[in-house]
């Protein structure tokens, strides 16, 4: 035992960058809500991009540790706690058996990842990376960590400036870019006019699966039945009482609502920080920026 | 043996980008009754050929889509997916044996109604008995269209006409797994508990779906359903009976 959960938080769970290959059978990747903090995360502890991280949400679950281990906290800052004492953000923090970690307050964001130096034990290899087939973490839930030091010089070869890049991508009031899909030519150019100008607001009800956007209703010109296919996270599903519905990391395989677009993968992390009852505005990009937009940002990862 | 019958690219497919990690290949003919030959053989194709870069190949009624890592894609994906729809048609017309024979599966269901919680009342709406019902329903042999709304659950089709049953109102919070559901044209099975609309009419002992072996169904399936009594169902459910 390594890592124990001694108080039960809203919805935290084990992720990895996802499982891609099997939406076929209706399994869908699940993944991050923001791959950039929980990539951020590991690489500052040296780890594999993908390598598996826990995601939080405020109320987050309070974790003792059992073995003496690195650990790095990203994303969302809740205000983390040791002991009552408050430990840095982006930054490698060594724990001791029977150390406690908590979090105060949700002061921004949305999602917390906590990274781990160690090798998570795969023999529930399902549970714990399939968000799929896992029930939310519980109280007494605990996790079998083999730590790994953590290689020397590591901290100081990554750059403050991959933090504040970061940083910066996710917190900051741009708007969000979609790439138009099967069905934008089916809306009303009222609706067009709305969807390009309207503020929306986050609704209290979304969640891992979805973000519910608030908003003035959007109308096809005409009533129309769409053949179900798949959707990807970022969909921008139109529901038929003309709410938009924003698809997230633990959506379904396959949908039948108009598929108004996609958001790009770039502005997907700073989507998903986004608190409920908060705004933000659509913009319509194209398939050559969002590709350069992706490849740049991953190009940080690089060393 | 496949005959394809494609003249010419336009004709038969086309191509939309979803977003900047995806892309939908549709058929430009749409649905015409279980899922077209040639769709399944241009899944098959795409799957051989085990592309770096392509992360999921979906599979749903009259479409296909491909899932996509940026970084293994230098080049505009929509030029990308029309050249391999276009080598597809030339290999396919080069020798057309194409193996995308479909599987037949064939599901035991105990039509009982104290595991087709719904059956009385399903009889009631179709206006008929429920040996009727039953009758139409292992009748026909389904297509799976694609796999959805939970892991390992085939949305199948058509259901006849006559037996074609409006979803509940209100969803039950809780459907039992292995639970056999009518919903419209669809026919299908809940692989696990879940919340679910449909209205239930049987329950089959199989386990459809383990995190092991993973799905039963996979899209182009044909089912067929065998009624079984509930001293046999009983007797497959106590089995660990994996497919």
């Amino acid at each position: 035992m390594s890592i124990k959960i001694i108080k039960k938080g809203l919805s935290d769970r084990i992720v990895d960058q996802g499982r891609f290959g099997f939406q076929d059978l209706g399994i869908q990747p699940s993944g991050p809500m923001d791959f950039l903090s929980a990539q951020l995360a590991n690489i500052i502890l040296g780890n594999a991009l993908n390598h598996p991280v826990f995601e939080l949400h405020f109320p987050a679950s309070t974790f003792e540790f059992q073995e003496p281990m690195h650990i790095c906290i990203s994303g969302a800052n809740f205000v983390p706690v040791i002991n009552e004492k408050s430990i840095a953000l982006n930054t490698p923090i060594q724990v001791y058996p029977q150390d406690q970690l908590s979090f105060l307050q949700p002061l921004e964001g949305r999602s917390a990842y906590m990274a781990f130096k160690g090798e998570l034990d795969e023999n529930k290899k399902w549970l714990n990376s399939y968000t799929s087939f896992q029930t939310t973490l519980k109280k007494e839930d605990h996790f079998s960590i083999k730590p790994v030091s953590l290689c020397d010089g590591l901290v100081n070869s990554v750059e403050h400036d991959l933090v504040q890049q970061v940083q910066k991508t996710l917190f900051n009031e741009h708007e969000i870019r979609f790439i138009p899909g099967p069905a934008w030519n089916d809306l009303t150019p009222v609706s067009i006019q709305v969807l390009m100008h309207q503020s929306f607001t986050i609704d209290a009800k979304s969640n891992r699966m979805g973000f519910l956007l608030e908003g003035t209703p959007i109308h096809l010109t005409e009533p129309k039945q769409y053949v179900s296919s798949a959707v990807t996270m970022g969909t921008l599903q139109l529901l038929p009482n003309g709410q938009i519905i924003v698809l997230m990391a633990d959506h379904q395989t396959i949908g039948g609502y108009a598929n108004l677009g996609q958001i790009i993968l770039v502005d997907l992390p700073r989507l998903a920080q986004l608190n409920n009852h908060s705004h933000f505005k659509l913009s319509i990009t194209n398939v050559q920026t969002a590709h350069q937009l992706y490849r740049s940002i991953q190009s940080w990862f690089i060393h | 043996m496949v005959s394809l019958g494609m003249q010419s690219l336009g004709n038969q497919f086309h191509i939309h980008l979803l977003g900047d990690h995806a892309i939908l290949i549709k058929l430009s003919k749409g649905l015409n009754g279980g899922i077209d030959r040639d769709l399944l053989a241009l899944a098959a194709f795409i799957k051989e050929q085990k592309i770096q870069g392509i992360k999921d190949i979906i599979l749903a009624y009259d479409n296909l889509t491909l899932v996509y890592d940026i970084l293994d894609f230098d080049s505009n994906p929509y030029l990308y997916v029309n050249q391999l729809v276009c080598n597809f048609i030339a290999e396919a017309s080069n020798h057309i044996a194409l193996n995308n024979a479909s599987r037949l599966i064939e599901v035991p269901v105990c039509y009982d109604p104290s595991l087709g919680i719904d059956l009385e009342a399903a009889a009631k709406i179709a206006n008929c008995n429920i040996e009727a019902l039953i009758q139409e329903h292992t009748a026909h042999i389904y297509t799976v269209y694609c796999l959805g709304f939970l892991p390992g659950f085939a949305y199948m089709g058509d259901v006849p006409k006559k037996i074609q049953l409006p979803r509940h109102p209100q969803p039950r919070a809780t459907v039992v797994a292995g639970s056999v559901g009518i919903a419209g044209k669809q026919t299908g099975i809940y692989p696990m508990d879940s919340p679910g609309g449909w209205q239930i009419i049987g329950r089959t002992p199989l386990k459809i779906f383990d995190t092991i072996k993973l799905s039963l169904f996979k899209a182009g399936d044909q089912v067929k359903f065998n009624p079984i009594d509930l001293a046999l169902f009983h007797e497959l459910n106590n089995q660990e009976n994996v497919y």
